[in-house]
């Protein structure tokens, strides 16, 4: 097929030619929807990257000699007992027990006051700044003797505030790395199927279809199975990313083999075979950069998708191990301690709400992106 | 049509095949066989062990194992769960019930709100209500069910504190109800129970689904034949829903197929968080006591449901669109 070439038309000075990217990137700036989720997820990374800072404690430090269970959110005070104006402090917390339901409860002890100081620094909490900087330095802080919680703590004493920070970059990060490795399987299985066709291409597609066949949470607790289930943290975390790249290439290899299948026999793919290119590089540098858009497209559909399957795996504990946290195994702690305990400590809840941040920016995002590339749509 | 579903069950065969024997494979990956954990069970005797050994041919090659394991399933006879000491199918027959029962009632709500809200929306896009729904709809895909679950179940617990107002949360059954009820009573009882995990699990279908029926309409409606509908005189109501929102509804129809496996799966999560007796709870506490042959067996069942589920939207999809022919 030929296509006649458009007649080349004097160029008006000043008018400048519009590449595709900068088309796109302007249609996706102009989209609202699309901005909005641009900032929230650009608050959501930054808190990730940001999170030994922000976070006034460590991830898994909690006092051994005075230990605060379920400790409410900290009330903050700007006004003191005379109903002075002063800079933000806390009071420090005593427990009772309540005559009544018999339960541990905190109240503000008005004897010991802390002043929050910010920008402060604590030795004996100290963390990488953006993974590599070794530093002590924190957002804020208060004094020995109070402990502040801005969002409570939880069974153990420790601060959520600071777990969810620190849980940001597991549940972002995870998304982003399985959706990785769905993508480069989904491509190599896809090219493979789409450029040989015949047997290898039957292969694939059968087994693409028996991946679809099975339920996706019953294959990921099966395959979780197949490793010992008090694994090092670490290497859970290493497996859920896997196992969540594994099963999910199916739907993009069946996509880039259409697309590569119609481009097989397009002139410019001849061309390079008939130059004497290697299959490889025909697939890799003629014919998968044909389906860049949709792939772009279906990375930042399938990343809320991994986001959300992680923070479930964790929600049911074969995903994120102690002393790693994400927000799905925050969100375990809701469910733990049976129904009764939510209306005590409803804050155990506010993990969730990050969830359906991220995922919800990511929505807008991918939603935003697929209009921006679609010339339909194009406003 | 006999044919043409004999065509599409043999079509089937070598998926089912696959997938059991992916399934097979992943477990004989897994660290231990079957009966490792017997092994150290003190009351276990080797004479026992030998027995369970030659019955399930654990001393046998690999392949071999698995034909008689397969045999085995398409007999009914789904192995032995060691932590249940019962048979698999004993074990799995009621949570795959109950599960079918939230499913069974989530698909409902699902169409029953779907398509009037994607309907609504293709015919007044952009109004008030569309965009209404649309924001809503993306409410419904970005909360994570189970977090929504909890919530669910905090704003009831509040509901019911201060009004005293008697929805049961969580469970399949009350336990305060005499035993010797009606069977109509006890289905009622079982019924509002599973109502609220229902709606919680139905709202990411309904997201999804709302948007594609709005799109297919809109698309639909903009069609050729639909003008000429319109000039024979037909009736406004006419036109929408007998010739636009038919042609509208076969995506719809054809995903029933994915409906019932991704429906048993996807209601993991929400039985969980309301401890409905599901499929789900029951995999996963065979996932933490290492028994195998649940797994594998559920797994092989929901596989199969999945491929009946399929033959259905097939079939439905052929019922529905009359330029699908049978033959």
């Amino acid at each position: 097929m030929t296509t006649t070439p458009t007649p080349a038309r004097p160029a008006e000075p000043r008018a400048r030619s519009q590449s595709q990217w900068s088309v796109v990137r302007r249609q996706f700036v102009r989209n609202p929807l699309a901005r909005f989720g641009m900032v929230i997820l650009g608050l959501l990374y930054l808190t990730a990257l940001l999170a030994g800072f922000l976070g006034p404690y460590g991830i898994t430090e909690y006092s051994t000699s005075d230990r605060i269970s379920w400790a409410p959110p900290t009330h903050i005070h700007i006004r003191d007992a005379q109903g002075q104006l002063r800079s933000p402090f806390i009071y420090g917390v005593k427990r009772v027990v309540n005559n009544e339901t018999f339960r541990d409860e905190y109240v503000e002890n008005k004897d010991v006051v802390c002043p929050i100081n910010f920008l402060t620094s604590r030795e004996t909490a100290s963390y990488r700044f953006l993974g590599f900087i070794p530093s002590t330095f924190k957002l804020f802080g208060v004094g020995e003797g109070c402990k502040i919680y801005l969002w409570g703590s939880d069974n153990l004493g420790r601060d959520q505030f600071s777990r969810i920070m620190y849980g940001s970059q597991i549940s972002l990060t995870i998304g982003i790395l399985a959706t990785v490795i769905s993508v480069v399987l989904g491509l190599v299985f896809g090219g493979i199927a789409g450029y040989f066709g015949g047997l290898p291409d039957s292969l694939i597609m059968r087994f693409v279809e028996v991946l679809s066949a099975i339920p996706g949470l019953f294959l990921l607790i099966t395959l979780r199975a197949l490793f010992p289930i008090n694994a090092n943290p670490l290497l859970v975390f290493y497996i859920v990313v896997i196992l969540l790249g594994v099963i999910g290439w199916g739907g993009l290899a069946r996509v880039v083999r259409g697309q590569l299948l119609s481009a097989r026999e397009l002139d410019y793919v001849q061309a390079a075979q008939a130059l004497g290119a290697s299959d490889t590089r025909v697939v890799a540098r003629h014919m998968l950069p044909n389906t860049a858009t949709f792939i772009i497209i279906s990375l930042s559909i399938a990343i809320p998708g991994y986001i959300l399957e992680e923070s479930g795996l964790s929600f049911i504990g074969i995903g994120i191990v102690e002393p790693y946290a994400s927000w799905g195994s925050l969100l375990k702690l809701a469910q733990d301690g049976g129904f009764e305990s939510l209306t005590g400590r409803p804050w155990v809840l506010i993990p969730g709400i990050f969830i359906f941040l991220a995922v919800l920016g990511w929505q807008f995002v991918g939603d935003g992106l697929r209009d921006a590339f679609d010339p339909r749509r194009r406003s | 049509m006999v044919p043409f579903i004999l065509r599409r069950l043999v079509q089937l065969i070598p998926t089912f095949l696959l997938a059991t024997l992916v399934a097979f494979v992943i477990i004989q990956l897994a660290p231990g066989d079957f009966l490792s954990q017997l092994k150290e069970n003190p009351r276990a005797t080797a004479v026992q062990i030998q027995q369970l050994t030659t019955l399930y041919g654990l001393d046998r090659p690999g392949w071999q194992q698995y034909f008689q394991w397969l045999f085995n399933l398409l007999r009914g006879d789904l192995g032995l769960s060691f932590q249940y000491n019962q048979p698999v199918l004993q074990l799995i027959k009621g949570p795959a019930l109950n599960s079918l029962i939230l499913v069974g009632i989530s698909v409902v709500i699902s169409f029953a709100v779907a398509i009037p809200v994607g309907v609504y929306g293709a015919l007044r896009p952009y109004s008030f209500g569309d965009r209404f729904s649309s924001f809503l709809a993306y409410f419904g895909l970005g909360i994570p069910s189970f977090f929504f679950a909890l919530l669910a179940i905090y704003a009831l617990l509040v509901t019911q504190q201060t009004t005293g107002w008697d929805m049961p949360i969580g469970g399949k059954t009350s336990g305060s109800l005499p035993a010797d009820i009606s069977a109509g009573r006890h289905a009622w009882d079982i019924f509002v129970h599973a109502l609220v995990p229902s709606i919680i699990l139905v709202l990411r279908s309904i997201s999804s689904d709302s948007r594609v029926i709005r799109g297919q309409m809109l698309e639909t409606m903009g069609q050729d034949y639909i003008r000429t509908a319109r000039a024979k005189g037909l009736g406004d109501r006419q036109v929408t829903y007998k010739h636009a929102l038919k042609i509208a509804l076969l995506p719809i129809i054809a995903s029933i197929g994915g409906f019932l496996p991704a429906l048993i799966g996807g209601a993991g999560f929400v039985e969980v968080v309301f401890s409905w007796p599901g499929l789900t709870p029951m995999l996963l506490s065979a996932f933490f006591n290492n028994d195998l042959y649940v797994l594998m067996s559920t797994l092989a069942v929901s596989t199969l449901l999945y491929i009946i589920g399929n033959l259905l939207s097939d079939l439905l999809l052929a019922a529905v669109d009359p330029r699908i022919r049978y033959t």
